[in-house]
């Protein structure tokens, strides 16, 4: 069959699937179609005679322009058919009640290593700058742990960093763009063979401790943990979930198993990327409280220690029990 | 070129893009985001307090989630890409899901490392399928829209029978001589006729009439009849 007699006979059909995978795509429309129904089974066995038309067209070599034709309209048709559909409301429930709970529960062991490596500098930094507060200096320079001890002194209005003429709403902006950047960054480093995220936890829980102890060491205790007890539930807990995504996958690098380490790393994104939804939002509701609630001064400490309390139990539960299966 | 069979056993040619369309492309978004938050900055010192929290958020939402936003799109392309004729797609030449999309993109910040996204021009340039680190993660790939090949306008040639059997590849050939015919000059058209001169049984010969018989044959095998 020649080119012509192949494209005569069939060019009828291919006008129609492009035209309807045009609509259905968005697109401009060929006037002619654009008001016929547009109906899945027809697209669909229109797709496969446009498969078979371009093996055909491939194995008799036809020319590039028919060849180029089928080609394009068997890859719209291919992304229409097997387009994954994973939006909605719903999804997001589910994202909520099951998914984001349950894959933090399957990647428990590095969410284990990613607390020891977040707590154990914290712990052991703290202390040693509460022993000895000149330590401080080999963390942060003079000026930072200056302004830090200005900020939770208790004769400022608002807890935190020092407001400048700001509101509440522009530290709200300010924790976002810089607790999920922190956040963000432990996940990423783990790319790095886990190294990043492991120093991103470390380095993070050092400066914590560090600033836990120096605080306390010089009498700033009840500001400082009634500040940062609430939030803490959230923004804590995401920085570790973050960075156990990270280790995750750094770990699907290291030791891939019986999959080839693209496979493995892929695969361990899968997850990975769900915790980062859930770590995300997490972050936002902890920026929210950050600015709005801890910073108050007015409430008493013992109602923040409360709150928080509730917060962190809700926290720790929603990751424990949320979302099991039925036994 | 990257093949990604389908279902039907079609293989769909995905063409990745490399380093300098994808360099553009960050430039241009780049340019984009920061005409926006200018112009926000602008309008958010004339609110006050407020309007520099959002600024703030805008900041956060444009860094992480404009390359997002903008691939889950139906263009499958931030607009810098799209002016490129680029687009991100899954390895099987789908469209990008939202967890490849928020992986590939958070992903930047392994990228970007040590400065400047280092890692991520060694790898573009180092992969033939041109992958950063975020696209090996996400299983994603960013290719070229495939530019429309346009249709062989032949028509004042009259077809001539071919002076010997002409085996598929022989007929390829001929046919793509003929798409190239009205973009290359007179001179170089003649030249590459001369070496298919065979077909028409003008063997060693060459010329403008030699070049109008070897096209005849190409119209001939098109299945243009006299």
């Amino acid at each position: 069959m020649t080119p012509l007699r192949f494209e005569q006979l069939y060019q009828d059909e291919w006008a129609e699937l492009e035209a309807l995978l045009d609509r259905v795509l968005g697109r401009k429309v060929d006037d002619s179609y654009a008001h016929t129904e547009v109906s899945g089974a027809r697209v669909a066995a229109l797709y496969r005679r446009a498969c078979e038309h371009l093996a055909l067209a491939r194995a008799r070599s036809y020319p590039a322009y028919i060849v180029d034709r089928l080609e394009r309209m068997t890859a719209n048709g291919h992304q229409l058919i097997y387009r994954r559909h994973e939006f909605g409301f719903a999804r997001v429930k589910e994202m909520l009640a099951v998914d984001f709970p349950s894959a933090v529960r399957r990647q428990v062991r590095y969410v284990a290593v990613a607390t020891a490596t977040f707590l154990l500098p914290a712990i052991v930094i703290g202390l040693l700058v509460y022993w000895r507060p000149e330590l401080i200096l080999s963390v942060v320079s003079s000026d930072t742990a200056a302004s830090f001890e200005q900020m939770y002194s208790p004769a400022t209005d608002s807890i935190g960093r020092v407001r400048a003429a700001t509101t509440d709403w522009v530290m709200f902006g300010f924790y976002i763009r810089n607790n999920i950047g922190i956040a963000f960054q432990c996940f990423a480093g783990g790319l790095f063979a886990s190294l990043g995220s492991l120093f991103f936890l470390g380095y993070n829980g050092a400066f914590s401790g560090a600033m836990a102890g120096y605080l306390t060491e010089r009498g700033l205790a009840p500001t400082f943990y009634s500040f940062i007890a609430t939030h803490s539930a959230f923004e804590l807990t995401a920085i570790v979930l973050s960075g156990a995504a990270g280790l995750r996958i750094g770990h699907a690098l290291l030791a891939p198993g019986r999959l080839t380490r693209r496979q493995a790393l892929v695969e361990a994104t899968q997850d990975s990327a769900i915790i980062l939804y859930g770590v995300t939002a997490m972050l936002l509701v902890a920026a929210g409280i950050e600015a709005f609630w801890s910073s108050a001064t007015w409430l008493a400490p013992g109602i923040k220690y409360g709150v928080a309390a509730m917060c962190w139990t809700a926290v720790l539960g929603y990751f424990t029990f949320q979302g099991r299966r039925a036994a | 070129v990257v093949a990604a069979e389908t279902p039907e056993g079609i293989l769909l040619e995905l063409r990745p893009a490399g380093l300098s369309s994808r360099f553009y492309a960050f430039a241009l978004d780049w340019l984009i985001r920061l005409a926006v938050l200018y112009s926000a900055l602008i309008a958010a010192s004339l609110v006050g307090g407020i309007g520099v929290a959002f600024w703030l958020i805008l900041f956060f939402a444009l860094e992480w989630f404009y390359p997002v936003a903008f691939e889950l799109s139906p263009a499958g392309a931030t607009p810098g890409k799209r002016i490129l004729g680029l687009r991100v797609v899954m390895d099987n030449g789908l469209p990008v899901t939202a967890a490849a999309s928020v992986t590939r993109n958070l992903l930047r910040a392994a990228d970007f490392l040590p400065f400047g996204y280092g890692f991520a021009i060694v790898s573009i340039l180092l992969r033939s399928d041109c992958k950063r680190l975020g696209d090996l993660a996400a299983g994603t790939l960013v290719l070229h829209e495939p530019r429309k090949v346009p249709r062989i306008f032949l028509d004042a040639v009259a077809p001539v029978v071919p002076a010997m059997p002409l085996a598929p590849q022989d007929q390829a050939a001929l046919v793509a001589l003929a798409a190239r015919a009205p973009r290359l000059t007179g001179e170089r058209l003649d030249e590459l006729a001369a070496l298919a001169a065979v077909v028409s049984g003008d063997a060693g010969q060459s010329g403008p009439d030699v070049t109008r018989r070897v096209l005849g044959v190409a119209q001939w095998v098109l299945g243009h009849r006299s």
